[in-house]
This record gives structure tokens, sequence and C-alpha cells, in this order.
């Protein structure tokens, strides 16, 4: 495994700043985390951190609406910017001499993006949500899927309980005073981590950063973040069964585990794999290709750091299998890998499977910016980038098991069944 | 606006270099060596992709590709993914029109191993009887994933309502229902026998290697594979013309998926260089003309694009975009206006110098990884385009101008024979689509 090269710096406003050198990158990566996200909404404000993303391409006293991206295609580069529950991420990748031009846009929209804000803008940019929401969710067979999981995994008030997405009605009453207060809390350089991969000097980028990052005011009244507790686990068995325009059922099951940056979320990772990566993966190999009930496979462990994480699995039934006889064949594979461990011959292909995508991660600048900003924001510690296919690797047979036992189990689990609705609504 | 701070100086790019020759069965093969690199791709395309399977056997293509990595002679299903995996390999086989693609990525150590199981795989599959029986019921369940999938349905429409009858792009490439289900084992067996050959293949490797050591490895694996293959059939891309409007009729719809277009252009066309760039400033960047008007002015989308689909014959030319449901009329009015804009209104210099520029410097991007340089080898092979191919590129983007633009959007964009394709509520749409009088409607059900 390559070294990841890092050097930390921090500015006197609280930008923390992160540099990976790749002297031989004809492209450079300016990658900004803002420690905001979904989970930080307020009541009857669901949706809004994802809405606040699309206002920030809005345009600033300085640069127009749409000058952003133009600006940046036009220097050959790419750009971007998601919402998830913890944060919210903008990238910027380009040819290296064009560094400087990046990191003048984002500094820019830190800065100066109120005064140009209008109702016009938001109007126009809640409606291009709303159809984001309806081409994802409301319009797509099994659509609902992750807000319904989140619904019942986290309790009422919990700041997983909603959806990133968020609710019509909430994305309705956003209002321009919601931006200007959003803004002035969470888009302040002391909220915020930025990293620089790929082919550039290191001093010339710190000048470039001091530039542009240097005068803008940090928040002194960042509030506290959202209080996440939540009891390790569901404590019962949920179900729901959701009638869909779907043609065929659909299970998916979740469970509360610890979360991402534990031993136990390293181990449940393992545990995703051996049972949903591959060919070779205990699922696919077993109901897809032996017993040839599901159509498909997927096991995931959310990479979220508040309270408790989710473990999720989904599998589609093949026309003319029943959601009852597809779980009861799910549930004994988990069960068994539960109660026996991995294999070693199981732990060999996931690590190695690993291996290789942890190189194919590297190899793009744009993800390893990513992954440092990531580490930077939610640990502090942007150096987990080194470890974390050791971290993996050094997972064996009996930490699997004993994760599973803790919490994949009746005890901690949502079932949700899609099924074909009987007649269209 | 301030300035923009200024740019330092350019470094240096070109396209790697990399080494092309034949070996004595006719494989070609091309190696990339790129320095510093953990990871290796490999490629192994074959004339075995839709244009080379027979009408009646729609499909044949794809599922022969999905079987060949359910195992070889000696290794059986499981065995053979867990072989490959165990090596940190997963091993992709897939069918287009124009070729089938079998490859891998994996960490330069096991190059080696990597290419042995591939050469074993192509040569001596299995071709199990239960292994395909699965796969064809697979796909057959897919089938009916697509019909209610609002994006997937749409495009299954439009190529459908494009072509005429007995045009096979007139459907997926992967095959319809009706071909699909009389598919059997032994037509796989046998599209295998006669397709997958080496004298039309390549094989791609780009990343970590030794070029003496590949260049051994692949002799090794790949010298004494002998035989022939059919080739591809000439598609004659017709279609039924004629400007109409076709809503595939999906209740509770809360939005209309749009598909607008007519014939496009050939890989080898021309006009292909100016096509790109007008399709990019048309609709193929965030900043282009569709995207601009129908969603950051108007609200109507998440994002509206067009492409052209250049294959060995005329793919089709598709505007998309999946818009609320209120506003479906209007939004194909607007939509169908800026194809007429395309054509009347010649674009600013400033306009044109942006996706311009974009294709031009974008370049590094694209080849960042193994898999993007290996990918940007493709089409060389399968096309036969002149090895200075991306050597030339970003010469051939900057000497479109605007005369050259108009000039291809006149002939390329042509709204008054768009077929008009749309999947949505049809008791929400219809009587506003009546009333907009876009051409002859006609109102079919989701199949």
């Amino acid at each position: 495994m390559l070294d990841v090269p890092i050097e930390r710096h921090a500015l006197g406003n609280g930008l923390r700043v992160i540099l990976s050198r790749d002297p031989t990158a004809p492209i450079v990566a300016v990658n900004l985390w803002y420690d905001v996200g979904s989970k930080h909404e307020k009541p009857g404000k669901t949706g809004f951190a994802h809405l606040f993303e699309h206002m920030m391409f809005q345009g600033t006293a300085t640069v127009d609406k749409g000058q952003h991206f133009s600006l940046i295609q036009a220097a050959g580069g790419t750009l971007n910017a998601t919402t998830w529950l913890d944060r919210t991420n903008y990238f910027d990748t380009l040819p290296a001499h064009e560094l400087e031009l990046a990191l003048w846009l984002e500094a820019d929209r830190m800065a100066n993006l109120l005064p140009a804000m209008t109702q016009e803008k938001l109007d126009n940019q809640r409606d291009v949500v709303k159809n984001e929401r309806r081409w994802s969710v409301d319009n797509q067979p099994y659509g609902s899927w992750d807000e319904r999981m989140q619904a019942l995994v986290y309790p009422e008030g919990h700041p997983y309980h909603h959806s990133t997405i968020g609710s019509m009605e909430d994305l309705s009453a956003a209002s321009l005073d919601d931006v200007g207060e959003f803004f002035a809390t969470y888009y302040a350089p002391n909220n915020a981590v930025l990293t620089i991969a790929g082919g550039f000097e290191a001093d010339d980028a710190l000048c470039m950063v001091e530039r542009h990052f240097g005068a803008i005011p940090r928040n002194a009244a960042l509030p506290a973040p959202p209080d996440m507790t939540v009891e390790p686990i569901l404590g019962e068995q949920l179900r729901e069964t959701v009638p869909d325009q779907v043609p065929l059922p659909r299970i998916y099951l979740s469970h509360r585990i610890p979360v991402f940056g534990t031993d136990e979320f390293d181990a449940l990772d393992v545990a995703a794999d051996v049972l949903g990566a591959g060919r070779a993966s205990r699922l696919y190999a077993s109901l897809v290709r032996e017993q040839q009930l599901a159509q498909d496979a997927s096991v995931f462990a959310f990479p979220i750091v508040g309270g408790a994480s989710m473990f999720a699995l989904w599998v589609t039934a093949r026309q003319g299998v029943t959601a009852e006889r597809l779980e009861s064949a799910l549930r004994s594979e988990i069960d068994r890998l539960a109660s026996e461990g991995p294999s070693e011959e199981d732990l060999e292909r996931v690590r190695n499977l690993r291996s290789a995508q942890g190189a194919g991660m590297l190899e793009r600048i744009a993800e390893r910016a990513d992954r440092l900003s990531m580490y930077a924001c939610l640990f502090d510690e942007p150096e987990r980038i080194q470890g974390e296919v050791a971290r993996y690797r050094a997972v064996d047979a009996g930490r699997v098991r004993d994760a599973l036992q803790a919490s994949i189990h009746d005890r901690n689990r949502l079932t949700l069944t899609y099924v074909p609705a009987e007649a269209a609504p | 606006m301030i300035a923009r701070p200024p740019a330092a100086a350019p470094r240096p790019y070109r396209f790697p270099n990399f080494s092309r020759q034949r070996l004595d069965n006719g494989l070609s093969v091309w190696l990339v060596p790129l320095p510093e690199r953990e990871l290796v791709s490999v490629h192994l395309l074959t004339d075995a992709g839709a244009a080379a399977e027979d009408e009646p056997q729609a499909g044949i293509a794809a599922l022969t590709a999905q079987l060949l990595v359910t195992g070889t002679q000696r290794l059986d299903a499981a065995a053979f993914a867990e072989t490959t995996e165990r090596l940190g390999i997963e091993v992709s086989s897939e069918s287009s029109w124009d070729s089938a693609r079998a490859g891998f990525v994996a960490l330069g150590e096991h190059l080696e191993a990597g290419l042995a199981l591939l050469a074993e795989m192509i040569r001596t599959p299995r071709l199990d009887d239960g292994e395909f029986d699965r796969l064809r019921a697979e796909r057959l369940n897919d089938i009916l994933q697509a019909r209610a999938d609002p994006g997937r349905l749409a495009d299954e429409g439009f190529i459908r309502e494009l072509y005429a009858e007995g045009v096979p792009y007139g459907r997926v490439s992967a095959g319809s229902p009706e071909t699909v289900g009389s598919l059997t084992v032994d037509d796989a067996r046998a599209f295998h026998a006669g397709r997958y050959a080496p004298d039309r293949a390549h094989l791609i490797l780009a990343g970590a290697l030794d070029e003496a050591a590949a260049l051994t490895s692949i002799e090794r694996q790949l010298g004494d594979w002998h035989g022939a293959a059919t080739g591809h059939r000439t598609i004659e891309p017709r279609t039924r013309g004629g400007r109409r409007v076709v809503l595939v009729d999906r209740p509770g719809s809360v939005q209309s998926e749009l598909r607008v277009g007519h014939l496009g252009i050939d890989r080898h066309d021309p006009r292909l260089f100016p096509a790109t760039v007008m399709a990019a400033l048309l609709g193929g960047v965030f900043g282009s003309r569709l995207n601009l008007k129908l969603r950051e002015e108007l609200g109507y989308t998440y994002g509206a694009r067009c492409s052209f689909d250049p294959r060995r014959a005329a793919g089709p030319f598709t505007t998309t975009a999946a818009v609320q449901t209120e506003v479906t009329a209007d939004a194909i009015r607007e939509l169908l206006g800026q194809l007429d804009r395309m054509r009347n209104e010649a674009p600013g210099e400033a306009e044109l110098a942006e996706v311009r520029d974009f294709l031009i410097g974008v370049f590094p991007l694209r080849f960042e990884t193994t898999a993007g340089v290996a990918g940007a080898i493709e089409p060389l092979a399968v096309y036969g385009l002149p090895d200075d191919y991306w050597q030339t590129y970003r010469e051939r983007i900057e000497a479109v101008d605007i005369a050259a633009v108009q000039s291809v959007a006149r002939d390329l964009v042509r709204p008054d024979e768009a077929l008009i394709l749309l999947t949505g509520d049809a008791s929400r749409v219809r009587n506003e689509l009546e009333r907009a009088a876009f051409g002859p409607l006609e109102v079919i059900p989701a199949p």
C-alpha cells in the first residue's frame, strides 16, 4: 500500500487545511467538508441542508449565478457537491495549473454568498430540489426505502430520524431567512476542512489559501453538536410492509450498529463484504446462484458517526418467489455467519478485494481528497486514511462473529418488505 | 465580476504512449505501461456484441457474455468466483452493440494470475445449462423491473418507436422478452464458438506492467488460441420518421420522463467533432442551454441533457429530462424551443469557448485511472481509429468554430421530425398534450 503524503495546517480563523502532494499528477483536487448535514436540521426544516447546498451554486456578490460551474468547466475541471446525514462536501477537480481558480471560487462563496441571495433563486432551486425528490424517491420503484428505514431505526426526534432529501412540506416552507441563518451558523471557516490533493507546491498552495480564505471571519458561536444519543439496539423486531408500484418483492433489513470509526464497525464492514461483495459472497452464492430465490443481494454498513450507524441488507425476489420464503433464506444465511463466523477463505477473499479497492480509491485524486476531508472532519485525524485497509485486514473471524452476535439479530431488526400493489393508486 | 485569478503555466499532458502488435493468431495486443501505478486494467474485446447476433436470437450476445463468468471447464461457478476474488479480482464480462468486453482491474502483482484466469474463461468456458437458465431468468426478471422504472421505460419506448420495424436498434442490446425467452444454452455455445476468436479480438493492458513480461505472459496464455470469428452484420438504421408524440401511460407518476429526438450519427461520421462540441453546448455540461433553461431558469426538472450515441451505424440523438407532471407540455415546448434555437441562433464566442475549453482541458481528468486509459484505447480497437486519435483530439476540438457548430446544428438537430416520447400519468397530461398539438398523439399502456 502506498503511503498518502499528508500535511496539516490551520489558518487563524480556524480553517483546517490538509495538503496531499502528488508531484507527478497533472491535476489537482480541491475538496471542502462542512461539518453540517441533515442531522443539524431543525424540526420542520427537513431537507434544508441539501437545499442550501444548491444555493451555494447560485452566485455571490462577486460571481454570477452559474459562473462557478462555467469557470471550472472552462478550465477543464469537474465539480459538484453532495449532502448527507453528517456533512456537506464540495469538490472541484481541475488541471493542476488552475488550482487558484478553485480556491478563489470556494473562498468567495464561503465569504460572499448572502448579498446576492434572492427569493427568485430560492424558489427556482426549491423547484429543482422537489424535482430531485420526485425523480429519486417519489417516482422511483422502491424509492422511499432509506427514508422509511431511517424513520423506523431512529426514534422520533433523533437527528437521523428524517431523510436528507426532506419532505415536500418542509421544502415549501424554507425561507430566505433560513438561508441567511444557516449560512451564518454553519458556513464558517472554523466549521470546515479544506483538502488539496494532487500536483501543486505546498508553499504556493498555502499562500493561495491564506490569500483567499484568510480574511473570512470565524463563527465565534458555533452551536453545540446535536444530541445523537440513542439506545445501542432497537430492543425489538419492527416490521413494515409497503405496497408499491413494483413487479418484484424486495426485502430490506436494517439494524443499529456501533458507529463508523469503531472496531466493531470495522468488523461489521468485513461482515457486510463476506455476505454481499462479489459473486463468491454468501448471499450471492446461496440466494442468487444456488437457491435462485433472489435477483440480487446488497449489504452495506453506513459510514455515519452519530449515536448509532446502520447495517442494512436488501434482496430482490425472483418472480414467483414469495417475500416470506426469501426472508427466511436470507435470515438463515445471516444467522449461519453469526454463529459460525467467517472462514479463513472468506476473510482472504474480502481482504484482497478491499486492498484492490483501496488502491483504486487512491489512484483517483478527488477520492483521495474526499477521504482526507472526511477523516479530518469526522475524527480530526486525516492520518486515518493510511490505516484504513490495514484496519480492515486486521479484523479476524472472532471479531466478525462477536459483532454480528451483538447487533445483527431479531431484537435489533427492522424488516421492510416492498410488495407489488394490487392495482395502481 | 472581479477577475478570476490567473492560471499558472499549464503542466504538459499528453495521452500515454502505447504499443500495438498482432500475434500470429491475429490477436491485437495494446500495451500502455503507466509508471508508478499499483493497478493494471485488462480489457479483452471481441466482435461478439449485439451486432454480431442473428435477430431471432436477440439477447444471446449479452447472455453469453454474462455466462462466461460462471466458470470454466476446470472450475465451476463457485470455484471460479472464489479463485478470482481471492486474488482481489472481480472479473466482468458484458456486451454492447459493437463489441463484448471481458476484463478486470488488479494489483500489478496479480496480473499474471488474472490473465491466466481470463484466458481460461474465454477459451474454455463452462457454458453450463443450469447457469444459463438462471441468467436467462434473471434477464427476464430484469425486463419486469425495467417496466416499473419510468426512466428505463422511457428509454426503451423511445428507441422502439424511433426505429422502423425490424431494425435491431429498436430494442435494447440485451434483447426483448420474446427472444430472450426462447434462447437455449446451445445458442450460447454456438455464439461463443462462432464469435469469440482471436482474429478480430483486441487485448488492452494499461497500468502497472512491464512490457516484455506482459507480452511473454500474453503469448503463453493466448498465443495458441486459434479460430476465426464470424463477425458482425451491417445494421441499416432506418427510422419511422415524422414528428409525433407517444405517451406511455404510467398511472400515478408524479413526473413525466421525456425523451425527444431522432436519428443521430455513426462513429465514422466526419461531423463527429463539431457534433460533440454542439451537443455539449446544447445539453452536455451544467451550463448547457437545455439545463440552464429547464432547470436553472424554470425549475421544471433536476436536469436536462442531450447526447449522440454513435455506433458502427447511427444510434439516436436524444434529449432527456424528467419533469414535474404539472408542467409536462410547457417543458416539451421549452425543450423544442431550445432545439430550434440551436439551429437558428449561432453560439456566442464565449459560449463556444467555454465548452471547447472544457472538452480540451478535461483531458487529463478523463485518463486519470488505469481503467480510463484502457477504455480510451477501446474505440481505436473497435472502430479502427488512427493511433494518433487522442494525440490529435484536442486540436480537432479546437478547430471547431462558430460556423462549424451552426452548420452541424442545422444538419443534426431536427425538431420538425423529432419523436416526442414520454412516460407519465395519461389521466393528468393527455389533455394538455392534445391542446399543445406538438404532433399526432398516441397513448399506449406500459407493457
